[in-house]
Protein backbone atom coordinates (compact mmCIF):
# COMPACT_ATOMS: atom_id res chain seq x y z
CA UNK A 1 0.00 0.00 0.00
CA UNK A 2 2.87 2.42 1.28
CA UNK A 3 4.91 1.35 -2.09
CA UNK A 4 1.57 2.24 -4.29
CA UNK A 5 1.28 5.47 -2.76
CA UNK A 6 4.92 6.67 -3.69
CA UNK A 7 4.05 5.12 -6.86
CA UNK A 8 0.78 7.36 -7.54
CA UNK A 9 2.48 10.40 -6.12
CA UNK A 10 5.80 10.12 -8.36
CA UNK A 11 3.50 9.10 -11.37
CA UNK A 12 0.90 12.39 -10.39
CA UNK A 13 3.87 15.00 -9.93
CA UNK A 14 5.63 13.41 -13.33
CA UNK A 15 2.61 13.68 -15.85
CA UNK A 16 1.93 17.18 -13.90
CA UNK A 17 5.28 18.45 -15.03
CA UNK A 18 5.39 17.44 -18.14
CA UNK A 19 2.18 19.04 -18.95
CA UNK A 20 3.66 22.23 -17.76
CA UNK A 21 6.98 22.24 -19.34
CA UNK A 22 5.56 22.85 -23.04
CA UNK A 23 3.17 25.53 -21.75
CA UNK A 24 6.00 27.30 -19.56
CA UNK A 25 8.35 27.21 -22.37
CA UNK A 26 5.36 28.41 -24.75
CA UNK A 27 4.29 31.56 -22.10
CA UNK A 28 8.09 32.48 -22.15
CA UNK A 29 8.33 32.54 -25.71
CA UNK A 30 5.52 34.96 -26.04
CA UNK A 31 5.74 37.11 -23.07
CA UNK A 32 9.92 37.23 -23.36
CA UNK A 33 10.98 36.53 -26.78
CA UNK A 34 8.13 37.83 -28.41
CA UNK A 35 6.70 40.44 -26.11
CA UNK A 36 3.39 39.85 -27.07
CA UNK A 37 0.67 42.77 -26.18
CA UNK A 38 -1.38 41.66 -23.00
CA UNK A 39 2.34 39.91 -21.81
CA UNK A 40 1.91 41.80 -18.57
CA UNK A 41 -1.63 40.25 -17.98
CA UNK A 42 -0.32 36.84 -19.11
CA UNK A 43 2.64 36.99 -16.45
CA UNK A 44 0.32 37.67 -13.52
CA UNK A 45 -2.35 34.87 -14.23
CA UNK A 46 0.78 32.75 -14.93
CA UNK A 47 1.47 33.32 -11.38
CA UNK A 48 -1.93 33.45 -10.09
CA UNK A 49 -2.04 30.01 -8.26
CA UNK A 50 1.28 30.25 -6.21
CA UNK A 51 -1.01 33.58 -4.45
CA UNK A 52 -4.22 32.11 -3.45
CA UNK A 53 -4.61 29.29 -0.80
CA UNK A 54 -4.75 25.84 -3.08
CA UNK A 55 -8.00 24.77 -1.55
CA UNK A 56 -9.46 27.62 -3.64
CA UNK A 57 -7.35 25.79 -6.37
CA UNK A 58 -9.21 23.22 -5.79
CA UNK A 59 -12.66 24.91 -5.05
CA UNK A 60 -12.68 26.51 -8.83
CA UNK A 61 -11.34 22.90 -10.43
CA UNK A 62 -14.09 21.25 -8.46
CA UNK A 63 -16.87 23.64 -10.16
CA UNK A 64 -15.15 23.31 -13.47
CA UNK A 65 -14.47 19.59 -13.33
CA UNK A 66 -17.46 17.95 -11.42
CA UNK A 67 -20.41 16.19 -13.02
CA UNK A 68 -22.08 19.41 -13.34
CA UNK A 69 -19.48 21.94 -13.90
CA UNK A 70 -19.02 23.28 -17.49
CA UNK A 71 -16.06 20.84 -18.54
CA UNK A 72 -16.89 18.03 -16.27
CA UNK A 73 -20.56 17.59 -17.57
CA UNK A 74 -18.98 17.79 -20.93
CA UNK A 75 -16.12 14.66 -20.97
CA UNK A 76 -19.10 13.12 -19.12
CA UNK A 77 -21.41 13.33 -22.05
CA UNK A 78 -19.07 12.72 -24.72
CA UNK A 79 -16.52 10.49 -23.14
CA UNK A 80 -18.40 8.95 -20.85
CA UNK A 81 -15.43 10.00 -18.35
CA UNK A 82 -15.40 11.27 -14.70
CA UNK A 83 -12.45 13.58 -13.94
CA UNK A 84 -13.35 14.63 -9.98
CA UNK A 85 -12.62 12.19 -8.19
CA UNK A 86 -9.87 10.65 -10.08
CA UNK A 87 -5.78 10.55 -10.69
CA UNK A 88 -6.55 12.64 -13.60
CA UNK A 89 -7.81 15.35 -11.19
CA UNK A 90 -4.84 14.88 -8.64
CA UNK A 91 -2.69 15.77 -11.88
CA UNK A 92 -4.41 18.68 -12.72
CA UNK A 93 -4.36 20.09 -8.99
CA UNK A 94 -0.85 19.44 -8.93
CA UNK A 95 -0.25 20.84 -12.33
CA UNK A 96 -1.97 24.61 -11.60
CA UNK A 97 -0.28 24.61 -8.37
CA UNK A 98 3.28 24.14 -9.67
CA UNK A 99 2.84 25.69 -13.02
CA UNK A 100 3.75 29.41 -11.30
CA UNK A 101 7.50 28.05 -10.24
CA UNK A 102 7.92 26.27 -13.82
CA UNK A 103 6.57 29.27 -15.69
CA UNK A 104 8.81 31.83 -13.70
CA UNK A 105 11.55 30.09 -13.58
CA UNK A 106 11.99 29.41 -17.59
CA UNK A 107 10.88 33.35 -18.04
CA UNK A 108 13.92 33.84 -15.61
CA UNK A 109 16.33 31.37 -17.82
CA UNK A 110 14.98 32.66 -21.05
CA UNK A 111 15.40 36.35 -20.11
CA UNK A 112 19.17 35.41 -19.10
CA UNK A 113 19.78 34.75 -22.83
CA UNK A 114 20.78 37.41 -24.47
CA UNK A 115 19.26 39.00 -27.14
CA UNK A 116 22.54 39.53 -29.29
CA UNK A 117 23.20 36.08 -29.57
CA UNK A 118 19.79 35.39 -30.74
CA UNK A 119 20.11 38.46 -33.40
CA UNK A 120 23.02 37.15 -34.36
CA UNK A 121 21.32 34.05 -35.56
CA UNK A 122 18.62 35.73 -37.29
CA UNK A 123 20.88 37.31 -39.34
CA UNK A 124 23.30 34.73 -39.63
CA UNK A 125 19.85 32.90 -41.60
CA UNK A 126 18.03 31.11 -38.91
CA UNK A 127 14.33 31.73 -38.29
CA UNK A 128 12.47 31.94 -35.08
CA UNK A 129 12.38 28.12 -34.69
CA UNK A 130 16.24 27.43 -35.37
CA UNK A 131 16.92 30.06 -33.06
CA UNK A 132 14.94 28.68 -30.30
CA UNK A 133 16.62 25.28 -31.05
CA UNK A 134 19.96 25.98 -31.46
CA UNK A 135 20.87 29.31 -29.44
CA UNK A 136 17.32 30.01 -26.26
CA UNK A 137 17.20 26.30 -25.17
CA UNK A 138 20.81 25.29 -25.04
CA UNK A 139 21.63 28.52 -23.06
CA UNK A 140 18.50 28.65 -20.81
CA UNK A 141 18.47 24.94 -20.92
CA UNK A 142 19.77 24.67 -16.95
CA UNK A 143 17.70 27.16 -15.64
CA UNK A 144 14.40 25.89 -17.00
CA UNK A 145 15.09 21.95 -15.58
CA UNK A 146 16.04 23.48 -12.48
CA UNK A 147 12.37 25.19 -12.60
CA UNK A 148 10.85 21.55 -14.01
CA UNK A 149 12.36 20.54 -11.12
CA UNK A 150 11.23 23.09 -8.66
CA UNK A 151 7.94 21.96 -10.11
CA UNK A 152 8.02 19.03 -9.85
CA UNK A 153 8.50 19.11 -5.56
CA UNK A 154 6.08 21.44 -5.45
CA UNK A 155 3.80 18.67 -7.24
CA UNK A 156 4.73 16.28 -5.09
CA UNK A 157 3.82 17.90 -1.63
CA UNK A 158 0.21 18.87 -3.34
CA UNK A 159 -2.35 18.55 -0.61
CA UNK A 160 -5.15 21.54 -0.44
CA UNK A 161 -6.34 21.27 -3.75
CA UNK A 162 -6.17 17.43 -4.51
CA UNK A 163 -7.92 16.71 -1.40
CA UNK A 164 -11.05 18.93 -2.51
CA UNK A 165 -10.92 18.14 -6.14
CA UNK A 166 -9.95 14.44 -6.02
CA UNK A 167 -10.54 13.41 -2.89
CA UNK A 168 -8.40 11.13 -0.92
CA UNK A 169 -9.39 7.68 -1.91
CA UNK A 170 -6.42 4.99 -1.11
CA UNK A 171 -4.75 2.96 -3.99
CA UNK A 172 -6.54 5.54 -6.45
CA UNK A 173 -5.71 9.42 -5.57
CA UNK A 174 -4.32 9.03 -2.52
CA UNK A 175 -0.78 10.39 -2.60
CA UNK A 176 1.71 11.10 -0.41
CA UNK A 177 0.91 14.20 1.51
CA UNK A 178 -2.95 13.20 1.82
CA UNK A 179 -1.71 9.58 2.87
CA UNK A 180 0.91 11.25 5.64
CA UNK A 181 -2.66 13.53 7.14
CA UNK A 182 -5.10 9.92 6.83
CA UNK A 183 -1.92 7.84 9.14
CA UNK A 184 -1.73 11.28 11.39
CA UNK A 185 -5.23 10.82 12.11
CA UNK A 186 -5.63 7.29 12.60
CA UNK A 187 -2.30 7.33 14.54
CA UNK A 188 -0.26 5.23 12.47
CA UNK A 189 3.49 6.06 13.70
CA UNK A 190 5.44 3.78 11.50
CA UNK A 191 3.25 4.45 8.14
CA UNK A 192 3.69 8.02 8.84
CA UNK A 193 7.39 8.61 9.49
CA UNK A 194 7.87 6.09 6.17
CA UNK A 195 5.95 8.37 4.29
CA UNK A 196 7.64 11.58 5.60
CA UNK A 197 11.19 10.18 5.47
CA UNK A 198 10.45 9.35 1.51
CA UNK A 199 9.08 12.75 1.40
CA UNK A 200 12.09 14.17 2.52
CA UNK A 201 14.67 12.18 0.43
CA UNK A 202 12.88 13.40 -2.71
CA UNK A 203 13.01 16.86 -1.40
CA UNK A 204 16.26 16.54 -0.40
CA UNK A 205 17.78 15.24 -3.84
CA UNK A 206 15.50 17.02 -5.74
CA UNK A 207 16.65 20.65 -4.60
CA UNK A 208 20.50 19.54 -4.10
CA UNK A 209 20.22 18.47 -8.00
CA UNK A 210 17.72 21.87 -8.94
CA UNK A 211 20.67 24.21 -6.61
CA UNK A 212 23.16 22.55 -8.88
CA UNK A 213 21.94 23.16 -12.10
CA UNK A 214 21.34 26.96 -11.10
CA UNK A 215 24.96 27.11 -9.92
CA UNK A 216 26.12 25.74 -13.17
CA UNK A 217 24.17 28.18 -15.10
CA UNK A 218 25.67 30.92 -13.30
CA UNK A 219 29.24 29.68 -13.75
CA UNK A 220 28.75 30.06 -17.50
CA UNK A 221 27.48 33.59 -17.80
CA UNK A 222 30.60 34.62 -15.51
CA UNK B 1 20.22 41.32 -63.76
CA UNK B 2 22.19 45.07 -64.12
CA UNK B 3 23.91 45.29 -60.62
CA UNK B 4 23.36 49.04 -59.75
CA UNK B 5 26.26 50.18 -57.77
CA UNK B 6 24.56 51.48 -54.82
CA UNK B 7 24.56 48.99 -53.08
CA UNK B 8 21.85 50.36 -49.76
CA UNK B 9 19.29 53.10 -50.28
CA UNK B 10 17.13 53.67 -47.26
CA UNK B 11 14.82 56.30 -46.02
CA UNK B 12 13.20 55.41 -42.35
CA UNK B 13 11.71 57.17 -39.48
CA UNK B 14 11.29 55.68 -36.59
CA UNK B 15 9.95 57.27 -33.56
CA UNK B 16 10.22 57.20 -29.66
CA UNK B 17 9.42 58.65 -26.94
CA UNK B 18 11.51 61.35 -27.01
CA UNK B 19 13.38 60.41 -29.85
CA UNK B 20 12.82 60.08 -33.66
CA UNK B 21 15.16 58.74 -36.17
CA UNK B 22 14.01 60.47 -39.69
CA UNK B 23 16.94 60.16 -42.14
CA UNK B 24 17.53 58.58 -45.81
CA UNK B 25 20.96 57.68 -47.76
CA UNK B 26 22.40 56.00 -50.64
CA UNK B 27 25.42 54.42 -49.99
CA UNK B 28 27.48 53.48 -52.91
CA UNK B 29 30.64 53.23 -51.70
CA UNK B 30 32.70 49.94 -50.50
CA UNK B 31 32.95 51.16 -47.05
CA UNK B 32 30.42 53.94 -45.48
CA UNK B 33 30.72 55.28 -42.07
CA UNK B 34 27.91 56.20 -39.77
CA UNK B 35 29.58 58.57 -37.91
CA UNK B 36 27.84 60.18 -35.04
CA UNK B 37 27.98 60.68 -30.62
CA UNK B 38 26.05 58.22 -28.58
CA UNK B 39 22.22 58.12 -28.82
CA UNK B 40 22.32 59.96 -32.15
CA UNK B 41 20.45 56.65 -33.71
CA UNK B 42 23.47 54.99 -35.34
CA UNK B 43 22.03 51.85 -33.60
CA UNK B 44 18.43 52.12 -34.77
CA UNK B 45 19.33 52.62 -38.02
CA UNK B 46 21.56 49.84 -38.20
CA UNK B 47 18.70 47.86 -36.60
CA UNK B 48 16.01 48.96 -38.99
CA UNK B 49 18.54 48.16 -41.90
CA UNK B 50 19.36 44.59 -41.03
CA UNK B 51 15.51 44.40 -40.08
CA UNK B 52 15.68 43.82 -36.02
CA UNK B 53 13.09 46.87 -36.24
CA UNK B 54 10.74 47.61 -37.74
CA UNK B 55 10.42 51.25 -38.99
CA UNK B 56 6.94 53.07 -38.87
CA UNK B 57 7.26 54.10 -42.08
CA UNK B 58 9.93 54.37 -45.02
CA UNK B 59 11.96 52.11 -47.58
CA UNK B 60 14.86 49.85 -47.42
CA UNK B 61 16.42 48.70 -51.01
CA UNK B 62 19.61 46.59 -50.96
CA UNK B 63 21.17 46.03 -54.35
CA UNK B 64 17.74 47.35 -56.11
CA UNK B 65 15.92 44.58 -54.14
CA UNK B 66 13.12 46.02 -51.90
CA UNK B 67 13.93 44.44 -48.50
CA UNK B 68 11.35 47.14 -46.53
CA UNK B 69 8.72 49.24 -47.76
CA UNK B 70 5.92 50.55 -45.57
CA UNK B 71 3.86 51.55 -48.65
CA UNK B 72 3.65 48.10 -50.43
CA UNK B 73 3.65 46.90 -46.64
CA UNK B 74 7.15 44.12 -47.79
CA UNK B 75 9.18 43.80 -44.47
CA UNK B 76 11.79 40.95 -45.18
CA UNK B 77 12.57 39.11 -41.65
CA UNK B 78 16.48 39.11 -40.93
CA UNK B 79 17.14 35.82 -41.90
CA UNK B 80 16.38 36.33 -45.38
CA UNK B 81 18.04 39.57 -45.93
CA UNK B 82 21.11 37.84 -45.94
CA UNK B 83 23.21 41.19 -43.89
CA UNK B 84 25.99 40.39 -41.73
CA UNK B 85 25.68 41.45 -38.47
CA UNK B 86 28.57 42.45 -36.29
CA UNK B 87 27.87 43.46 -32.46
CA UNK B 88 30.43 45.74 -30.39
CA UNK B 89 31.61 43.00 -28.56
CA UNK B 90 31.07 39.99 -30.50
CA UNK B 91 27.77 38.21 -29.69
CA UNK B 92 29.74 34.73 -30.00
CA UNK B 93 27.37 31.70 -29.00
CA UNK B 94 29.14 30.95 -26.04
CA UNK B 95 27.93 26.94 -26.05
CA UNK B 96 29.69 26.27 -29.40
CA UNK B 97 33.79 25.90 -30.55
CA UNK B 98 35.15 28.60 -32.81
CA UNK B 99 34.25 26.57 -35.73
CA UNK B 100 30.72 25.99 -34.90
CA UNK B 101 30.31 29.93 -34.45
CA UNK B 102 31.93 30.19 -37.72
CA UNK B 103 30.36 27.61 -39.57
CA UNK B 104 26.65 28.87 -37.88
CA UNK B 105 25.45 30.45 -41.15
CA UNK B 106 27.76 28.72 -43.64
CA UNK B 107 25.80 25.75 -42.77
CA UNK B 108 22.89 27.69 -42.95
CA UNK B 109 23.22 29.09 -46.53
CA UNK B 110 22.80 27.72 -49.93
CA UNK B 111 25.49 25.49 -51.59
CA UNK B 112 25.01 27.69 -54.60
CA UNK B 113 25.18 31.38 -52.60
CA UNK B 114 28.23 30.64 -51.00
CA UNK B 115 31.24 32.49 -51.52
CA UNK B 116 33.52 31.87 -49.09
CA UNK B 117 35.16 28.74 -47.29
CA UNK B 118 35.14 29.30 -43.36
CA UNK B 119 38.86 27.93 -43.14
CA UNK B 120 40.22 30.43 -45.97
CA UNK B 121 38.07 33.27 -43.62
CA UNK B 122 39.72 31.54 -40.50
CA UNK B 123 43.39 32.34 -42.27
CA UNK B 124 42.75 35.63 -43.64
CA UNK B 125 41.47 36.85 -40.35
CA UNK B 126 44.29 34.63 -38.38
CA UNK B 127 42.05 32.46 -36.50
CA UNK B 128 42.33 29.21 -38.23
CA UNK B 129 45.03 28.39 -34.73
CA UNK B 130 41.34 28.92 -32.89
CA UNK B 131 39.13 26.96 -34.33
CA UNK B 132 38.51 24.16 -32.56
CA UNK B 133 39.11 25.62 -29.34
CA UNK B 134 36.04 27.31 -27.24
CA UNK B 135 34.91 30.53 -27.28
CA UNK B 136 35.52 31.12 -23.31
CA UNK B 137 39.00 32.41 -22.98
CA UNK B 138 39.29 34.47 -26.25
CA UNK B 139 40.95 38.15 -26.17
CA UNK B 140 38.83 40.84 -27.11
CA UNK B 141 40.45 41.45 -30.53
CA UNK B 142 40.06 37.36 -31.42
CA UNK B 143 36.38 37.53 -30.41
CA UNK B 144 36.27 40.54 -32.99
CA UNK B 145 37.70 38.59 -35.66
CA UNK B 146 35.85 35.40 -35.35
CA UNK B 147 32.74 37.51 -34.94
CA UNK B 148 33.40 38.70 -38.42
CA UNK B 149 34.85 35.50 -40.14
CA UNK B 150 31.02 34.19 -38.69
CA UNK B 151 29.59 37.05 -40.42
CA UNK B 152 31.38 36.45 -44.01
CA UNK B 153 30.99 32.61 -43.78
CA UNK B 154 27.29 33.29 -44.48
CA UNK B 155 28.31 34.90 -47.37
CA UNK B 156 26.52 38.37 -46.89
CA UNK B 157 25.10 41.13 -49.22
CA UNK B 158 25.83 43.59 -46.94
CA UNK B 159 28.16 43.47 -43.33
CA UNK B 160 26.63 45.81 -40.67
CA UNK B 161 28.88 46.77 -38.17
CA UNK B 162 27.99 48.41 -34.82
CA UNK B 163 30.94 50.00 -33.32
CA UNK B 164 32.91 46.45 -33.70
CA UNK B 165 35.88 48.43 -31.98
CA UNK B 166 34.28 50.41 -29.56
CA UNK B 167 35.45 47.89 -26.55
CA UNK B 168 38.94 46.96 -27.65
CA UNK B 169 42.09 48.71 -26.44
CA UNK B 170 44.82 50.24 -28.63
CA UNK B 171 46.21 47.44 -30.17
CA UNK B 172 43.23 45.09 -30.62
CA UNK B 173 41.42 48.37 -32.40
CA UNK B 174 44.55 49.26 -34.98
CA UNK B 175 45.18 45.23 -35.73
CA UNK B 176 41.28 44.59 -36.32
CA UNK B 177 40.92 48.08 -38.54
CA UNK B 178 43.65 46.35 -40.66
CA UNK B 179 41.69 43.50 -41.31
CA UNK B 180 38.81 44.66 -42.38
CA UNK B 181 40.84 46.86 -44.69
CA UNK B 182 42.08 43.99 -46.22
CA UNK B 183 38.72 41.65 -45.89
CA UNK B 184 37.12 44.73 -47.63
CA UNK B 185 40.07 44.65 -50.43
CA UNK B 186 39.81 41.13 -50.76
CA UNK B 187 36.55 39.62 -50.81
CA UNK B 188 34.24 42.62 -51.89
CA UNK B 189 31.46 42.45 -49.57
CA UNK B 190 30.43 46.45 -49.04
CA UNK B 191 30.22 47.26 -45.09
CA UNK B 192 28.36 49.85 -43.20
CA UNK B 193 30.46 50.75 -40.08
CA UNK B 194 28.93 52.65 -36.96
CA UNK B 195 31.14 54.81 -35.15
CA UNK B 196 31.77 57.66 -32.70
CA UNK B 197 35.86 57.76 -33.26
CA UNK B 198 36.95 59.67 -36.25
CA UNK B 199 39.98 57.61 -36.49
CA UNK B 200 38.23 54.92 -37.06
CA UNK B 201 36.12 56.10 -39.61
CA UNK B 202 39.40 58.18 -41.27
CA UNK B 203 41.04 54.74 -41.51
CA UNK B 204 38.44 52.68 -42.52
CA UNK B 205 35.93 54.97 -44.51
CA UNK B 206 36.41 56.79 -47.64
CA UNK B 207 32.84 58.00 -46.78
CA UNK B 208 31.01 59.31 -44.10
CA UNK B 209 27.79 59.60 -43.19
CA UNK B 210 27.44 62.21 -39.97
CA UNK B 211 23.91 61.55 -37.50
CA UNK B 212 22.60 63.74 -34.28
CA UNK B 213 19.70 63.31 -32.97
CA UNK B 214 18.31 60.91 -35.56
CA UNK B 215 18.97 63.81 -38.59
CA UNK B 216 21.11 63.25 -40.90
CA UNK B 217 23.91 66.55 -40.59
CA UNK B 218 26.34 65.86 -43.58
CA UNK B 219 26.92 63.05 -46.06
CA UNK B 220 29.95 62.97 -48.61
CA UNK B 221 33.46 62.00 -48.59
CA UNK B 222 35.65 61.39 -45.21
CA UNK B 223 38.10 64.48 -45.74
CA UNK B 224 35.16 67.07 -46.18
CA UNK B 225 32.53 65.69 -43.75
CA UNK B 226 34.78 65.41 -41.22
CA UNK B 227 35.40 68.92 -41.39
CA UNK B 228 31.84 69.86 -42.16
CA UNK B 229 30.42 72.49 -39.38
CA UNK B 230 28.06 70.19 -38.35
CA UNK B 231 30.39 67.44 -37.85
CA UNK B 232 32.62 69.45 -35.78
CA UNK B 233 30.17 70.24 -33.46
CA UNK B 234 30.09 66.93 -31.98
CA UNK B 235 32.92 65.51 -32.93
CA UNK B 236 36.49 65.24 -30.97
CA UNK B 237 39.59 66.06 -33.28
CA UNK B 238 41.90 66.03 -30.18
CA UNK B 239 42.16 62.40 -30.56
CA UNK B 240 41.87 62.03 -33.77
CA UNK B 241 45.18 59.56 -34.99
CA UNK B 242 46.38 58.07 -37.85
CA UNK B 243 46.41 54.14 -37.93
CA UNK B 244 48.60 53.14 -40.76
CA UNK B 245 49.62 49.86 -42.38
CA UNK B 246 53.37 49.48 -42.25
CA UNK B 247 56.24 47.01 -42.50
CA UNK B 248 59.22 46.47 -40.73
CA UNK B 249 61.97 47.06 -42.76
CA UNK B 250 65.23 46.69 -39.76
CA UNK B 251 65.99 46.70 -36.27
CA UNK B 252 68.76 48.73 -34.89
CA UNK B 253 69.28 47.06 -31.60
CA UNK B 254 71.97 49.44 -30.95
CA UNK B 255 69.91 52.69 -31.38
CA UNK B 256 66.87 51.25 -30.13
CA UNK B 257 64.51 51.99 -33.17
CA UNK B 258 63.25 49.85 -35.66
CA UNK B 259 62.96 51.33 -39.41
CA UNK B 260 59.40 50.93 -40.59
CA UNK B 261 57.96 51.18 -44.42
CA UNK B 262 54.62 53.84 -44.65
CA UNK B 263 53.32 54.74 -48.02
CA UNK B 264 56.37 55.68 -49.76
CA UNK B 265 57.87 56.69 -46.87
CA UNK B 266 60.48 55.11 -44.32
CA UNK B 267 59.86 56.07 -40.82
CA UNK B 268 62.28 55.47 -37.51
CA UNK B 269 60.11 54.11 -34.99
CA UNK B 270 60.39 52.38 -31.81
CA UNK B 271 61.43 49.07 -31.74
CA UNK B 272 58.64 46.27 -32.53
CA UNK B 273 58.64 42.68 -31.62
CA UNK B 274 57.62 41.79 -35.31
CA UNK B 275 60.54 40.30 -37.78
CA UNK B 276 61.63 42.51 -41.06
CA UNK B 277 59.64 41.99 -43.32
CA UNK B 278 56.08 41.38 -41.11
CA UNK B 279 53.19 43.89 -41.38
CA UNK B 280 51.88 45.75 -38.43
CA UNK B 281 49.88 48.71 -37.31
CA UNK B 282 51.31 52.48 -36.64
CA UNK B 283 49.29 54.84 -35.51
CA UNK B 284 50.40 58.35 -35.03
CA UNK B 285 48.20 61.01 -33.51
CA UNK B 286 47.91 64.12 -35.87
CA UNK B 287 48.57 66.63 -33.16
CA UNK B 288 51.83 64.96 -32.85
CA UNK B 289 52.69 65.48 -36.69
CA UNK B 290 54.68 68.98 -37.20
CA UNK B 291 54.67 70.73 -40.62
CA UNK B 292 57.92 72.51 -42.29
CA UNK B 293 58.19 73.63 -45.74
CA UNK B 294 61.58 72.16 -47.05
CA UNK B 295 63.50 70.17 -45.30
CA UNK B 296 63.84 70.84 -41.69
CA UNK B 297 67.68 71.64 -40.34
CA UNK B 298 68.74 68.77 -37.83
CA UNK B 299 65.85 68.69 -34.98
CA UNK B 300 65.67 66.19 -32.43
CA UNK B 301 62.77 64.70 -34.58
CA UNK B 302 63.96 61.49 -36.03
CA UNK B 303 61.59 61.60 -39.20
CA UNK B 304 61.25 64.27 -41.85
CA UNK B 305 58.90 63.03 -44.89
CA UNK B 306 58.46 65.06 -48.26
CA UNK B 307 54.66 64.58 -48.39
CA UNK B 308 52.48 66.70 -50.73
CA UNK B 309 48.98 68.37 -49.17
CA UNK B 310 45.93 67.23 -50.58
CA UNK B 311 43.55 69.18 -48.81
CA UNK B 312 43.13 71.74 -46.07
CA UNK B 313 40.11 71.78 -43.96
CA UNK B 314 39.46 74.25 -41.38
CA UNK B 315 37.31 73.34 -38.44
CA UNK B 316 36.22 74.38 -34.92
CA UNK B 317 39.58 76.29 -34.31
CA UNK B 318 41.80 74.22 -35.92
CA UNK B 319 43.04 73.45 -39.40
CA UNK B 320 43.32 69.08 -40.91
CA UNK B 321 45.65 68.93 -43.64
CA UNK B 322 45.40 66.09 -45.61
CA UNK B 323 48.69 64.87 -46.47
CA UNK B 324 50.10 62.26 -49.42
CA UNK B 325 53.04 60.04 -48.51
CA UNK B 326 52.05 57.37 -50.50
CA UNK B 327 49.36 56.77 -47.81
CA UNK B 328 46.59 59.34 -46.61
CA UNK B 329 47.76 60.85 -43.32
CA UNK B 330 45.94 63.76 -41.35
CA UNK B 331 47.77 65.89 -39.14
CA UNK B 332 46.19 69.08 -37.38
CA UNK B 333 47.77 72.73 -36.86
CA UNK B 334 46.31 75.45 -36.13
CA UNK B 335 44.77 78.16 -38.62
CA UNK B 336 46.88 80.25 -38.19
CA UNK B 337 49.75 78.05 -38.92
CA UNK B 338 47.89 76.70 -41.74
CA UNK B 339 47.88 80.60 -43.11
CA UNK B 340 51.16 81.60 -42.44
CA UNK B 341 52.71 78.51 -44.30
CA UNK B 342 50.34 79.08 -47.16
CA UNK B 343 48.80 75.49 -46.96
CA UNK B 344 47.25 74.51 -49.51
CA UNK B 345 46.24 72.27 -52.14
CA UNK B 346 49.24 70.62 -53.82
CA UNK B 347 52.09 72.21 -51.42
CA UNK B 348 54.99 70.12 -51.09
CA UNK B 349 55.88 70.05 -46.92
CA UNK B 350 57.69 68.22 -44.75
CA UNK B 351 56.37 65.65 -41.92
CA UNK B 352 58.36 66.10 -39.06
CA UNK B 353 57.57 63.12 -36.32
CA UNK B 354 59.35 61.84 -33.46
CA UNK B 355 60.01 58.92 -32.87
CA UNK B 356 58.03 58.29 -29.76
CA UNK B 357 55.14 59.45 -31.60
CA UNK B 358 54.57 56.57 -33.60
CA UNK B 359 52.86 53.68 -32.03
CA UNK B 360 53.34 50.03 -33.13
CA UNK B 361 51.11 47.28 -33.00
CA UNK B 362 51.36 43.52 -34.16
CA UNK B 363 48.74 42.43 -36.96
CA UNK B 364 47.26 39.72 -34.85
CA UNK B 365 47.72 41.03 -31.40
CA UNK B 366 45.84 39.14 -29.30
Amino acid sequence: MLFETVALTLRVAIVATLLNLPLALALGWLVVKKRVRGAFILEVLASLPLAVPPVVVGYMLLLLLGRRGPIGSLVESSLGLEIAFTWIAAVLASAIVSFPLVARAVMTAMEEVDERLERSARTLGAGTVRVALTITLPLAHRGILAGVLLGFIRALSEFGATIIVAGNIPGKTQTIPLAIYDNIQLGRGEDTMFLVLVALALALATLAVHNWLLKRSRGRRA
Amino acid sequence: MVKSDIFLQFSVRKAYEGFTLDCAGRFKHRITAVFGPSGSGKTTLLNCVSGMLSPDDGDIEVDGAVVYSSSTGINMPPERRRFGYVFQQGALFPHMSVRQNVEYGYKLTPGSERQFEPDDLAYLLAISHLMDRGVGNLSGGERQRVALARALASSPRLLLMDEPLASLDAAHRASILTHLKSVSEQLGVPMVFVSHSLSEVLTLAPKMYALNAGKMVAYGSTPEIMAHPSVARIADYGTLENILRARVLEHDDEDGTSRLAIGDAVLVGPPTQSSPGESVSASIRSGDIILSLGAPPLTSARNAVPAVVRDVRETGGLALVYLDMGEMIVAEVTPGSARQLDLKRGRDVHLVIKTNSILTFTQDAG
